[in-house]
């Protein structure tokens, strides 16, 4: 009966964890927004660029990728309250946005160097520059084939964002914290934190499969 | 004939170790079609990619009409602009239809209004039979059909030369002739044409002159008659027979 009792309060808590979801969209949508422009510019210099920056792109890539994203957020925020203070929503989204920008660039490196050499070499022999020939001809052709590819990362931010719980933002995963703790009932509260990733990540990765098929190229394999 | 309108000088290029165009001169004149021929290797792409700098040539100069090409000068793209290139794999543009193909090069290059641009890719397709397909994408299009929309694409930026590499090779012969044919009327039209291609028909029916390219030189030129029928050196004969017998078309064992 007091288990009872005490599962009814963790779903009554459910709309203060959906307020959570709020947050924890904000943070993703941010997060991706500033992650995938920064992930493209550095697909491209990686790809068109060269010396210094070309350098600084693979150096940037390889040297986030082999860091834990706790530690990158950990630096962040302290590096902010030792100098200029990051809030902590902002800190989050900023790490988010520095992480998945690494694992981004890899992935719109990849689509860009699967469109063929001839593409480009077709948009210069006409006089297009080579930054028209980039963003009119490889990119709408390279992000196409990145609409997957990206979908798969842009999940991984959007659970990733759990992470703000240890700097105190009340997302998700932390209001999840709090209802485990009044409730003392951990295991269901999670049960119930799990299920809204679950849905959100399953909405998301649909609707970007419809997104995918919407801007196919006719008669096209992929 | 009249007036040059491009001048190969002296070039040169070398891939690390292999040395590909070795000074090699060539001037194609207003109205004319060169057809070039030569064995695999021997640096034909790599003579037109030369020209219009897709390739950068080690040494030598290469003029349109009174222009010299050069790189890194703004007139680079000016330059581009008035040479069509036709490529063996078509390179359209695969996220376009082919109406969009053809006017993508005139709205970005020459910032031409959209409403004009379209109107003008229209008549280009018009001009290769393909204006029924304009809303097609490449994908949806026969290797012959693909490769007529390249060369309305070339077309639509109003060159002064156009280049051709091997534009029929990677087609199935049955659909090499359509694009043969729209060569033969731009020829006619009196468009100024560079040509690498094997096809002897076409060679025979509309080249003005036959360049025989081998080992980075001109090895020999000359009218059709003359490269086909009389060739001053032996090894141009042995090239020539053996291009016919894999033409294996009746027609150019006649000529033997
Ligand atoms: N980008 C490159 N890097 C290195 N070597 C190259 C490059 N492009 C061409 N070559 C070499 O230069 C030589 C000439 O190549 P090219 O493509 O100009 O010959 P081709 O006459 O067009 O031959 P084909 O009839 O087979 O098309 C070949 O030996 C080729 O391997
Ligand atoms: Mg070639």
């Amino acid at each position: 009966m007091g288990i009872n009792l005490s599962a009814n309060k963790v779903l009554a808590s459910i709309p203060y964890l959906l307020e959570g979801v709020g947050i924890t969209l904000k943070i993703t949508a941010l997060a991706l927004l500033l992650g995938t422009l920064l992930g493209i510019v550095l697909a491209i210099i990686r790809v068109y660029g060269s010396g210094v920056f070309r350098q600084f792109a693979i150096v940037y890539s390889r040297l986030i990728r082999s860091l834990p994203l706790l530690v990158i957020l950990f630096m962040l925020y302290f590096l902010g309250s030792e100098i200029i203070d990051i809030p902590a929503f902002w800190a989050i989204i900023l790490a988010l946005a520095l992480h998945t920008a690494a694992y981004q660039s890899e992935i719109f490196r990849g689509a860009i160097q699967s469109i063929s050499k001839g593409q480009m070499e077709a948009a210069l022999a006409l006089g297009m520059s080579k930054y028209q020939g980039i963003f009119s001809v490889i990119l709408p052709q390279a992000l196409r084939r990145a609409i997957p590819y990206w979908a798969n990362e842009a999940t991984i931010v959007l659970k990733d964002s759990s992470l703000a719980y240890a700097l105190g933002v009340t997302e998700l995963m932390r209001r999840g914290e709090y209802v485990s703790a009044r409730t003392s009932q951990p295991l269901l509260t999670y049960i119930v934190v799990g299920l809204i990733y679950l849905i959100l990540t399953y909405a998301f990765t649909k609707s970007m499969a419809r997104v995918e098929s919407k801007v196919r190229i006719p008669g096209l394999e992929r | 004939m009249a007036k040059p309108i491009l001048r190969v000088e002296n070039v040169y290029k070398k891939f690390k170790d292999t040395e590909v165009l070795k000074g090699l001169s060539l001037t194609v004149y207003e109205g004319e079609v060169v057809v070039i021929i030569g064995p695999s290797g021997t640096g034909k792409s790599t003579l037109l990619r030369c020209i219009n700098r897709l390739t950068e040539p080690d040494s030598g100069d290469i003029y349109l009409e009174e222009q010299k090409i050069e790189p890194g000068k703004s007139n680079l793209s000016y330059i581009r602009q008035q040479i069509g290139m036709v490529f063996q794999d078509f390179n359209l543009f695969n996220h376009l239809t082919a109406l969009q193909n053809v006017a993508v090069g005139p709205i970005k290059v020459k910032k031409m209004e959209k409403n004009k641009a379209m109107e003008l890719a229209m008549k280009e397709l018009e001009r290769v039979g393909m204006a029924e397909k304009a809303g097609n994408y490449p994908a949806e299009l026969s290797g012959g059909q693909k490769q007529r929309v390249a060369i309305a694409r070339a077309l639509a930026m109003d060159p002064k030369i156009m280049l051709f590499d091997e534009p029929t090779s990677a087609l199935d012969p049955e659909l090499i002739g359509e694009v043969l044919e729209v060569m033969k009327d731009l020829a006619n039209a009196g468009m100024t044409m560079m040509v690498v291609s094997h096809e002897m028909g076409f060679a025979r029916e509309a080249a003005d002159r036959i360049v025989f390219l081998e080992d980075g030189v001109v090895a020999e030129m000359g009218s059709p008659e003359k490269i086909f029928n009389n060739p001053e050196k032996e090894r141009t004969r042995e090239f020539i027979s053996k291009i016919a017998r894999l033409n294996n078309g009746c027609k150019d064992q006649e000529v033997l």
